[in-house]
């Protein structure tokens, strides 16, 4: 069985707590409830990328919609 | 009603009032319609050119024009206005039938029609402040058209990309955000828009700040406010355009004007209120710790669950080998190969005594009936054989079948040892006078012994001639 594409933190997360709940409920075979803990492990691993990954950013956005790094004022004041 | 009197008195004492003095000696002077009318123009607009005057807005209509038309009225008397397009830009509120307004204009006079009227320049609700007309009025209106709705209500997005920011650069909700964010919030992406959040074009500096965030790419959420001021400070967020701006946004907006106690129309219409800048950053910060707590309690319980899956199945196993018939298989296929030994071994030894005795027997009682006596005993020790054979072989399966096919190979052997069988094949055998002794050394005998010989059907009487 082919796993579909995670494709956003919610629908993965959704997918991940209905899984649970479905390992919980069922009488699945053996082979069924490995099946669905590896694509549960596999939907944990990308919802704790989504979680950690971004660094700390701070942007202005021009006149024009373009984005530019704040100015230092702004971050700098943040870390005190 | 006493000051009703010097109005009503000219026109109704028209004629008993003679001004003795006045008619006689003055020529007459006698105008025309128009003369009348530009005099009467003339003294209206410079004695009321600017005249403050209160009372309540009725026949309140607008026209293509732009232009409104409305009368005002009292008690005892109502004078026509208007209020042209460009000073009705200026007012805050709209204005309806039924308000109580002092209105500040000039009279004027249109001649055509000798019609007087007041050109209003301003209007000012009695009672309540403009302001809080206008936003009331406000209110009331996008109420109706729904944008205040439950329904409309966008939730926050669980783990927004980017998060956009309409404030002030240098304002205080800014830092505030900032600093909620950076303490609980390490990795947000913050895109900030910046706008002037008070005075003259605030609102539409507002209005096209959230508009350039929607260039941006993966913003899932806007925070749009400022820090507290007066109600003037905080004005534009109850302007109109900023709300039909934040209606018109794509992703959730979070309101965070002022203080707690503020409310703008801004905050009706957003999605969701924060009683102050630092409080919608933490609504985000809350939304994304729920989102982490979310995903450890699932993994933990998807741990749990696969390990409970595994431990039922390990007891039933158990369960299972534990069972009468299949309890402890391995031992139990040792036991039984050892019973399939023991059985053989039985065999063998029965077969062996069962030999004996019938040569004691065959001495005793005659080899014939023997014979007779001893196949019946061997087709019995042959059926119970097949049977126990077939037993170990249903019940101990491959182990014992190396034990099964030794007790055939046995049952072979007692074949061959079986005297019927050596007698059927040609075999002799050959006793002593006495029939006491099988005679099995030619050394044992002499010439002229007298011998016994058992032959497969009959026996022989025989003296022996010559031995070797």
């Amino acid at each position: 069985m082919t796993e579909p594409t995670i494709t956003d933190f919610e629908s993965a997360l959704a997918e991940l707590e209905s899984l649970v709940k479905t390992l919980e409920d069922g009488q699945l075979t053996l082979e069924k409830s490995l099946e669905l803990f590896e694509r549960g492990i596999e939907l944990s691993r990308y919802c704790h990328t989504r979680l950690e990954e971004a660094e700390r950013r701070i942007e202005v956005v021009t006149e024009r919609g373009e984005t530019r790094p704040a100015p230092s004022s702004l971050t700098a004041r943040e870390d005190e | 009603m006493t000051g009703r009197l010097p109005f009503d008195e000219p026109r109704s004492g028209l004629a008993p009032r003679p001004a003795p003095g006045i008619l006689p000696r003055a020529p007459r002077r006698v105008y025309t319609v128009s003369e009348l009318t530009s005099s009467i123009r003339l003294l209206l607009e410079s004695r009321y050119a600017e005249v403050w005057v209160e009372g309540e807005i009725s026949n309140c209509r607008r026209w293509k024009t732009g232009h409104l038309y409305f009368t005002l009225k009292d008690g005892g008397a109502q004078i026509r206005a208007i209020m042209f397009r460009s000073a009705l830009r200026y007012l805050r509120f709209d204005a309806e039938d039924g308000l109580q307004v002092v209105a500040r204009g000039r009279l004027g006079v249109y001649e055509p029609k000798g019609e007087y009227q007041l050109v209003a320049e301003h209007l000012e609700p009695r009672g309540l402040g403009a302001r809080q007309l206008a936003f009331d009025q406000l209110r009331r209106k996008l109420a109706e058209e729904g944008l205040f709705d439950a329904a409309r209500k966008r939730a926050l997005p669980a783990l927004p990309r980017k998060i956009g920011v309409v404030t002030s650069l240098d304002g205080a909700a800014l830092r505030d955000i900032i600093q909620v964010l950076g303490r609980r919030y390490p990795n947000a992406h913050l895109v900030v828009s910046a706008a002037r959040v008070q005075g003259e074009g605030a609102a539409l500096e507002i209005v096209r700040a959230l508009q350039r965030l929607q260039r941006v790419e993966q913003i899932d959420v806007v925070i749009v406010g400022r820090g507290g001021g007066s109600m003037e400070d905080l004005w534009a967020f109850n302007d109109e355009r900023v709300a039909r701006a934040i209606v018109a946004s794509p992703v959730p907006i979070i309101a965070a004007v002022g203080h707690e106690s503020d409310y703008t129309i801004t905050d009706f219409v957003a999605d969701l209120r924060a009683p102050t800048p630092s409080a919608a950053a933490e609504m985000v910060v809350t939304r994304k710790e729920d989102m982490v707590d979310r995903v450890n309690r699932a993994v933990a319980r998807l741990g749990t669950e696969i390990r409970r899956g595994i431990d039922r199945r390990r007891v039933r196993v158990q369960a299972t080998a534990s069972r009468p018939g299949l309890a402890g298989w391995p031992a139990r296929v040792v036991l039984l190969s050892r019973e399939a030994g023991e059985l053989t071994h039985r065999l063998g030894d029965t077969m062996r005594a069962a030999v004996s005795r019938r040569e004691r027997r065959a001495h005793a009682l005659g080899l014939r009936l023997e014979a007779l006596d001893l196949r019946r005993q061997l087709a019995e020790i042959r059926t119970r054989l097949t049977t126990a054979r077939t037993r170990l072989v249903r019940r101990a399966g491959d182990v014992c079948t190396a034990r099964t096919t030794q007790l055939a190979g046995l049952a072979g052997r007692l074949d061959a040892l079986s005297p019927l069988g050596v007698l059927a094949r040609g075999y002799a055998v050959c006793w002593n006078d006495t029939r006491t002794a099988i005679i099995r050394d030619s050394a044992g005998v002499t010439v002229g012994d007298a011998v016994h010989v058992t032959l497969h059907r009959g026996e022989l009487e025989c003296d022996v001639r010559k031995t070797e």
